[in-house]
């Protein structure tokens, strides 16, 4: 086989398919989803007094939207089933071994965005989070210079909030949190 | 004729007024880079640099955007060549020829070859352009809200069924995006719709917060998560393109452009399947297929020709239905109507001069890029070298310096954040990005459309499947459909072949 044959194509589908059990519960979340779009669509207003015949009823799209997502969740369900999803021990799928790195990354942002912006000053929240996540996804590399590693990511996390304020901000007056 | 010319010269004169053209080379530069680097896409780049670009005049904004766009899918070859990872998706086709050449030394004749092919493309396309969009738009003038409700659903259909491989997904994907758009305010009562009293959530989620977190906060994340990029140790050989690629594959050159522009003008298929599919088309009628995958100059000619002519055809749809034909210029419409443009059948008639400045916004562009991609390839080679660990902070930085910008509102911080945990998982989960991105994008015109022309026919759904455009258009999209269906398809290749094997009996 050629490596043409064997490349990533967006046509030829996903090398590493998720596995039936993922898109069980996946299924079954989307499902869940949908019809709770339908039940909420369903309860919203008609306003058939102003528009005489309810065809402009708010609900409509979306409920809509939610019936094709409960239908097509359906038979995700039903092709994971036929594809093994069911079976005990089908969950596995490939061990998650960048998790933790994968979770640094999201809490550290989450901290950032959710909780040092528009709490602090926007250089100085931004500074403590490049620093923080420079030094924490460098430290890794060992003791041997990590000194200068730290002093490093100091100047990057320091620039990075200097820069931000004066290009947005000073140059293209652009609103900060 | 004459008027087009005229209008394409204005569209020069306006972009040399006032050193307006000067934003072209920090802005293509600044896509190139982008482009180069792996983990940020040239979605990423438009959205981020439409920030950047709220207080310029409008036509500096969208020329600012256009050239980040057209130097990021260029950039992204760069890596592909270098480090065998594509800097965008859409140079994934570029890595299996431009890699084996930069292995067999000759890494500088390879990026020679990607710049020649990029710039013809796009030259290419945007002469598509320029030919084809005033004609669209004008046939999009007939359209009304039942045919504009099948266009919407089109995009989704088509982008559902071709941008990730599993059509399933990618229906659901589409849907997702459909209604994300329907959450706040709707336009006929101003009746808060998914709200559950916020006041935040009436006012909608800003597409410009989701899909910096859909395409910006989730590459952070799953650039995090994977193993690092190994540094490139490459040879540069000479750059300079050589006339005798041009002339020796001039065939594949103008089919990957036509392929290219094309692709691009169908809603949400985006330049990585344009690229993989000039890809194809020049290895089936290649003299030297044999050499695809092993250093073929006329694959990495057809792959780079292909993405770089589908920049352009994505814009067209742009311009002439309001339907974004890739996820990056989803963003740019959604930039132009930030910047008080109303893309769509309607600009024909408002400002036709208009598309003439994009397309000479695309030319100009292009040169550029052209100069970049003979003089910016060994100060890349570090761009390449800067490690995930320092660089992923600042563009998370960056993402949330987009998100919050447009409206001031920590709310589309969240939005940011919650559409980029999102879209991580639905990653992760193998949905296609590219029909969500277009399920946002479309959603307003698909609920008004499908309102409206229920209105106007009291109800009643026949006219969305008598109406000559609108039949057609129904019909092509239930078609897309079925054949996405794998029983379908398998009935479809054993009708085909008793027909063949009928057809060679009778011959």
């Amino acid at each position: 086989m050629s490596e043409a044959d064997t490349a990533a194509s967006p046509l030829a589908g996903e090398r590493e398919p998720v596995s039936p059990r993922a898109d069980l519960i996946t299924a079954a979340v989307l499902l869940a989803f949908g019809l709770g779009v339908v039940a909420l669509s369903l309860h919203m207003p008609t306003f058939v007094e102003q528009s005489g015949t309810g065809l402009t009823a708010p609900g409509i799209v979306p409920g809509f939207h939610g019936t094709v997502i409960a239908l097509l969740s359906i038979l995700l369900g039903l092709r994971a089933a036929r594809r093994g999803g069911l079976r005990a021990g089908g969950a596995g799928g490939s061990a998650r071994k960048d998790l933790g790195r994968l979770s640094i990354a999201a809490v550290l942002g989450v901290i950032y965005a959710a909780v040092l912006v528009g709490r602090l000053p926007f250089w100085l929240a931004t500074a403590l989070f490049v620093f923080a996540f420079t030094a924490i996804f460098e430290w890794p590399r060992g003791p041997q210079g990590r000194i200068r590693r730290l002093l490093e990511a100091a100047a990057i996390a320091l620039g990075t909030g200097w820069a931000v304020v004066l290009v947005f901000e000073k140059l293209f007056f652009v609103r900060l949190p | 004729m004459l008027d087009a010319l005229g209008m394409l010269g204005a569209g020069f004169g306006h972009a040399f007024q006032g050193g307006v053209v000067l934003h072209a080379f920090w802005a293509t530069l600044v896509g190139i880079i982008i482009g180069a680097l792996p983990g940020l896409t040239a979605t990423m780049g438009v959205a981020l640099l439409t920030t950047l670009t709220f207080s310029m005049a409008h036509s500096t904004a969208i020329l600012v955007l256009i050239c980040v766009y057209v130097g990021a899918i260029y950039g992204g070859s760069r890596s592909a060549i270098l480090l065998n990872i594509p800097g965008t998706p859409a140079s994934a086709a570029s890595t299996l020829d431009g890699f084996p050449l930069a292995r067999q030394g000759l890494a500088g004749r390879a990026m020679g070859i990607s710049t020649t092919g990029s710039w013809m493309g796009t030259l290419f396309g945007a002469l598509c352009l320029a030919v084809l969009a005033p004609a669209v738009g004008e046939f999009a003038l007939g359209f009304q809200s039942y045919e504009m409700f099948w266009v919407a659903m089109f995009g989704i259909v088509i982008a559902g069924s071709l941008s990730g491989g599993d059509p399933l997904k990618g229906y659901i994907a589409g849907f997702l995006g459909l209604f994300v758009a329907t959450v706040g305010q709707e336009a006929n009562h101003a009746y808060p719709r998914f709200a559950f009293g916020s006041t935040d959530l009436a006012g909608g989620l800003g597409l410009l917060p989701v899909l910096v977190g859909v395409f910006g906060v989730a590459e952070v994340l799953n650039s995090m998560r994977g193993p690092a990029v190994q540094a490139v140790a490459s040879k540069i050989d000479s750059i300079l393109p050589r006339p005798s690629d041009v002339l020796r594959y001039w065939r594949t050159i103008f089919r990957s452009g036509a392929i290219g522009t094309f692709i691009g003008a169908m809603p949400g298929l985006g330049e990585d399947i344009a690229a993989w599919t000039s890809y194809a088309a020049a290895k089936r009628a290649s003299a030297e297929q044999e050499k695809f995958g092993k250093g073929s100059v006329e694959g990495l000619m057809a792959a780079e020709t292909g993405e770089s002519a589908c920049v352009p055809g994505a814009i067209i749809p742009v311009l002439t239905l309001a339907v974004p034909g890739s996820a990056p210029a989803a963003v740019l419409m959604a930039a132009m109507m930030i910047h008080g443009l109303n893309p769509g059948p309607m600009l024909a008639i408002s400002s036709p001069e208009f598309i003439y400045q994009i397309v000479a916004m695309l030319i100009i562009a292009d040169m550029v890029k052209l100069f970049y991609g003979l003089v910016l390839v060994r100060p890349l080679l570090w761009v390449l070298l800067i490690p995930r660990e320092r660089l992923m902070p600042v563009v998370f930085v960056l993402c949330t310096v987009g998100a919050f910008a447009i409206t001031s509102r920590l709310f589309d911080i969240w939005v940011m954040l919650g559409a980029g945990l999102v879209g991580f998982v639905l990653r992760e989960l193998r949905f296609p990005m590219a029909p969500l991105v277009l399920g946002i994008v479309l959603g307003d015109l698909l609920d008004k459309n499908l309102l409206r022309g229920l209105v106007l026919s009291d109800g009643d759904i026949t006219p969305f499947f008598t109406r000559p455009i609108s039949a057609v258009l129904a019909a092509v999209t239930l078609l897309t459909l079925l054949l996405s269906i794998p029983a379908v398809q398998a009935g479809w290749g054993r009708g085909r072949q008793a027909l063949q094997r009928r057809l060679r009996r009778a011959g």
